[in-house]
């Protein structure tokens, strides 16, 4: 069982919150109270009211012994400052983080990061549709 | 000097101000457009552009490559970090300065290399807090990030340097007597200059001698 850290309760990391929570001890962190309350009273995991910018919400949840960070705020900044962070201090050895932008995909790639844009993805699914 | 500014709120602004008027060349980015349009015409010889500071395109814009600083006073901490860190990594700005909005989120500006995080809340705060306790000692400035420390001092009748003359006043090492605030008079002082009670004394101290200055020069801390 692994213990997974959730930043952004957004749409995809409800998705992945709700997915990964039949399996493995989840922690969703937001800043927001109504998109935390958005998963439910059927969740198996822990709901963070928090903001991720300050290291102490990211203490609560448990980021010293996390196996993994997924970073799926809707904001790009956020997503990586958090991100690079989370590697730097913690040395945590999974941190996945959504940024949208290709062009801050590209320049910010860092050793152990791994980045996920969604372009990026779609156009890779359509391209495999074609074969 | 060229000086990139990212954030026209009011403290970009009155920074972009400032700066102009000790005669460096400027450059104010702001995403909102029709404030960069009115500020065009307001700030005389101020270069200013609309957009995002966070996208490479626009610092390349403001030509940064070619700034010595790089001052990042948006009003979100994410993006002032975004900024510091492209302007240092991806066009060589020799120091970033940053304004931290949010004084939990100061951490991250070190994780994040940013050089000169100003953490304007906690500043004013102390400020505040000294003015609000009606105490003898100010500390009006801490630099060189926060070793050494200029302080102000009121002298009451019951301090020990009152009516004594500066030669006579033993201070710890590493802390210097600048100026005496006597009325509307600033004195500078020399070995004879003496000091009365109601002098407000001026002083600069590495912050470990800090408290003993003031020992020395009130009695009490």
């Amino acid at each position: 069982m692994k213990y997974i850290v959730i930043v952004g309760c957004g749409k995809s990391g409800r998705e992945l919150a709700f997915e990964l929570s039949k399996t493995d001890n989840v922690v969703v962190v937001d800043r927001s109270l109504k998109a935390l309350e958005s998963l439910g009273d059927d969740f198996n995991g822990k709901k963070l009211w928090g903001d991720a910018l300050d290291i102490n919400t990211l203490e609560s949840a448990g980021i010293k012994e996390a196996d993994a960070v997924f970073l799926l705020t809707g904001n790009d900044n956020i997503n990586l400052v958090v991100g690079k962070v989370v590697k730097r201090k913690y040395e945590t050895k999974g941190v996945i983080l959504q940024v949208n932008d290709i062009t801050k995909k590209r320049i910010f790639k860092e050793e152990g990061l791994t980045i996920v844009n969604r372009t990026y993805l779609i156009v890779e699914v359509l391209r495999k549709c074609l074969a | 000097m060229y000086i990139v500014i990212a954030g026209a709120g009011r403290l970009g602004l009155v920074l972009a101000k400032k700066l102009k008027e000790d005669n460096h060349q400027v450059c104010l980015i702001d995403k909102n457009e029709s404030l960069c349009h009115r500020l065009a015409g307001e700030l005389e010889g101020v270069l200013t552009i609309a957009g995002d500071a966070t996208y490479p395109e626009i610092l390349k814009e403001a030509k940064i490559e070619k700034a010595v600083v790089c001052v990042s006073a948006t009003s979100r901490d994410e993006d002032n970090i975004i900024i510091c860190n492209l302007a240092k990594e991806l066009f060589n700005v020799r120091r970033t300065v940053s304004r931290v909005n949010d004084p939990k989120h100061l951490p991250l500006y070190q994780y994040m290399k940013v050089d000169n995080p100003v953490d304007s809340i906690s500043i004013v705060a102390r400020i505040v807090e000294e003015e609000a306790s009606f105490t003898d000692v100010v500390r009006l400035l801490s630099i060189k990030r926060g070793r050494l420390s200029i302080v102000r001092v009121n002298i009451p009748e019951t301090a020990p340097v009152a009516n004594k003359s500066v030669k006579d006043i033993k201070l710890p090492p590493n802390s210097v007597l600048v100026s005496i605030l006597r009325g509307t008079e600033i004195v500078i002082p020399s070995g004879n200059t003496k000091i009365f009670s109601g002098d407000e004394i001026i002083a600069a101290t590495l912050i470990d001698t800090e408290k003993e200055v003031i020992k020395a020069l009130v009695g009490k801390i």
